[in-house]
């Protein structure tokens, strides 16, 4: 027997595909066919069925947090309703100790004709918190949800934004052994989900388990010490980290957009000495070599270069370089040319996706654009967090030394 | 035994998730209408000026009582069962957001129907008294006996409860076919006059009914000053509690397969 507060053992899971009989009518015939002894022995998976989960095996443990990640239709949410009771296993056993808290849909207990207040305390109910514990931390998920104002209104007139941070602050005041996290942060403005990342990494240092699914690969691996990459059954399980660099190179896949009167037809990622590579140091020179091939005459075109982190699509780079800078004024139908983007990858540590693009001044159209055409894996160790490597060096310019040793106050200073 | 130990462990665990559901509905109705609380009395009330018209004028019976209190008594038990019942059987599809994303023992849908009905014929039972005072009925030791009489009610209540709301999700006719049976169900059952008196062998059959086993008790031992007839009232009483067991086992056995197949 483990110990381990999350455990998935060995865990199945069948859907049907399309509608089950929901009336008597399709209910009659078939129990006839049964008790006529006709029905053919049902085969472990039908043709109308498919497995949500396949094999899945996992286990948290205290205090630790697991990120589960995976395109759509990949099982995750299935498997935190497994983990949450609401669906059962068709084989496998997934079992949970202690006290669940569940941020799924966070506010689906509001009823709409209720005031704020009134919502809390049911809310507070369904997710088995006591009245006296609701009361007594009242205020403070009224602070959170920062809707002091509104909270004898009915939950009707909120925006959608008031309605889950009220749903949020509610289940982030639960005191969990367990939690389970889907997709919450979503919701509210960026204020609102910074405090909500804030609140789980809390959570996490009370000791709480966390199970956290999400496409938003950054703050998976903000939170997460593992990562399970699932697809039907599982891909990867290991240190967020590496997970996710696998999740990412499995999924972005160089896409082309459109080929216009000028095509991408190759991209190569170099180092500096005209090797292929894909990871760096930070502050490496390196170079995108990309190749164009005109299929009609064309002027006045802008060569694009960009670059985003692939966890969570912020922009990092992106410019246009046009035909003066490059000197091609033309190009006339059949000419292939090469340009070489040479860049220094000044990024902390983390994935990128490179990118390029052709765009036509004239028609005001992209005639091909390729993202990703290439991922990077940047590597280094100084920076905690952050995107950009701006290569800070402290340096001490003075220590005001009045009396003892001046190597202790210089490091006071440093401090 | 021990499931069963657990089951109701759990139930006692989530006590005030329960109080919460039926504080909501109150609330609610409360809050939607105008009437609020009026509306529990209005229904039993109209009923019986109706039915006392019917059965006093057009086709007097003997009910041996006053017959507006025969049919008011009559009427608001047989609402207690037929709004928790009417509220039960859709309790689960129309909490089907919550069903579907929340985990809490299910029970507490059909569960907190029942109560409601119940505060609802509380508050409709201060009619009843004003009539008993109106026709002079008084009270025997025998009231002592009405705690006993509303627990097997309501224990028959909630298990055909959670069957109603348990079929409904998995087969949507039921609620339909449910509507149906109720109509019918109030002259089967001794509500507005006593079945007996239909005679012959569709009287006996129909008398053998539990519903009206538990009515004519409530009459018995509230305005009659009798006590029920032991050999019935036990065996509905025995019939309700084994109703119950059964119908939250097949309760529990079907919840883990609610959310995919509300």
């Amino acid at each position: 027997m483990s110990q381990a507060p999350v455990v998935f053992d060995g865990v199945w899971k069948k859907f049907l595909r399309g509608e089950r009989h929901d009336s008597l009518r399709d209910l009659v015939p078939a129990l006839v066919r049964r008790a006529l002894g006709r029905a053919k022995p049902a085969p472990e998976l039908s043709e109308s069925e498919f497995w949500a989960v396949r094999d899945v095996s996992f286990e948290v443990q205290r205090g630790e947090a697991l990120g589960i990640i995976g395109p759509n239709g990949a099982g995750k949410s299935t498997t935190l309703k497994l983990l949450n009771r609401i669906l059962k296993p068709t084989r496998g056993r997934c079992e949970i100790k202690g006290r669940v808290g569940a941020l799924i849909e966070v506010a689906a207990g509001f009823h709409p004709d209720l005031t704020g207040r009134e919502n809390i305390f049911l809310q507070g109910a369904i997710l088995h918190m006591k009245r006296r514990e609701v009361s007594a931390k009242f205020d403070q998920i009224v602070e959170f949800a920062g809707l002091q104002e509104f909270i004898e209104t009915p939950v009707k007139r909120y925006s959608s934004g008031m309605n889950a941070r009220l749903g949020f602050s509610i289940a982030a005041h639960l005191e969990p052994d367990v939690l389970l996290i889907d997709e919450v942060l979503s919701v509210g403005d960026m204020g609102f989900q910074q405090k909500c990342i804030d609140r789980m990494g809390d959570f996490k240092k009370q000791g709480a388990t966390i199970v956290f699914v999400s496409h938003n690969l950054q703050a998976v691996a903000g939170l997460c010490d593992r990562a399970l990459y699932l697809h039907g059954g599982v891909r990867a399980l290991g240190p967020a980290r590496e997970v996710i660099e696998q999740y990412v190179r499995a999924v972005d896949r160089p896409r082309s957009t459109t080929a216009g009167a000028v095509e991408i037809v190759r991209s190569e990622l170099l180092d500096e000495h005209g090797w292929p590579t894909a990871t760096a140091p930070s502050g490496a020179r390196l170079i995108l070599r990309v190749t164009y091939q005109a299929h009609a005459a064309v002027e006045d075109l802008l060569l694009g270069f960009l670059v985003y982190r692939s966890t969570d699509h912020l922009e990092v780079y992106d410019a246009n370089f046009g035909s003066e800078e490059l000197r091609i004024a033309s190009l006339r139908k059949g000419d292939e040319i090469v340009v070489d983007f040479h860049f220094r990858a000044h990024l902390t540590r983390g994935q990128y996706h490179l990118g390029c693009h052709v765009f036509d001044t004239r028609t005001q159209e992209y005639t091909d654009r390729v993202v990703p055409t290439g991922i990077l894996t940047v590597e280094e160790s100084r920076t905690f967090s952050g995107v950009a490597d701006l290569q800070v060096a402290p340096v001490i310019r003075e220590t005001a030394a009045t009396a003892g040793d001046p190597s202790e106050a210089a490091l006071e200073h440093a401090r | 035994m021990a499931e069963a130990r657990a089951l109701i462990a759990e139930q006692i665990e989530y006590r005030e998730l329960l109080l919460q559901m039926t504080r909501r509905d109150l609330l609610l109705r409360y809050k939607q209408t105008i009437m609020g609380f009026g509306w529990a009395v209005f229904m039993p009330l109209i009923n019986t000026i109706i039915f006392s018209v019917v059965f006093t004028r057009v086709a007097p019976i003997e009910t041996g009582l006053p017959y507006p209190i025969y049919a008011f008594s009559g009427l608001l038990a047989w609402n207690f069962m037929a709004s928790s019942l009417r509220f039960a059987v859709v309790s689960l599809t129309g909490n089907a957001n919550l069903v579907t994303k929340i985990y809490f023992p299910r029970e507490v849908f059909p569960f907190s129907a029942v109560l409601v009905a119940l505060v609802d014929s509380a508050i409709a039972s201060l009619v009843l008294v004003a009539l008993m005072a109106w026709y002079g009925v008084g009270l025997s030791w025998t009231v002592a006996l009405l705690p006993v009489v509303v627990l097997v009610h309501v224990t028959l209540t909630a298990a055909l409860a959670l069957l109603l709301a348990l079929g409904n999700l998995f087969y949507r006719d039921v609620k339909y076919l449910f509507e149906i049976v109720l109509s019918v169900a109030m002259f089967a059952t001794s509500v507005v006059y006593p079945v007996d008196q239909i005679g012959g062998t569709l009287g006996r059959i129909l008398s053998l009914n539990p519903v009206t086993t538990i009515i004519d008790a409530y009459r018995s031992v509230l305005l009659r000053g009798t006590l029920p007839p032991a050999g019935p009232f036990l065996a509905t009483a025995v019939i309700s509690a084994l109703l119950l067991v059964t119908a939250w086992a097949l309760f529990h056995r079907g919840e883990l397969a609610f959310a995919e197949n509300i």
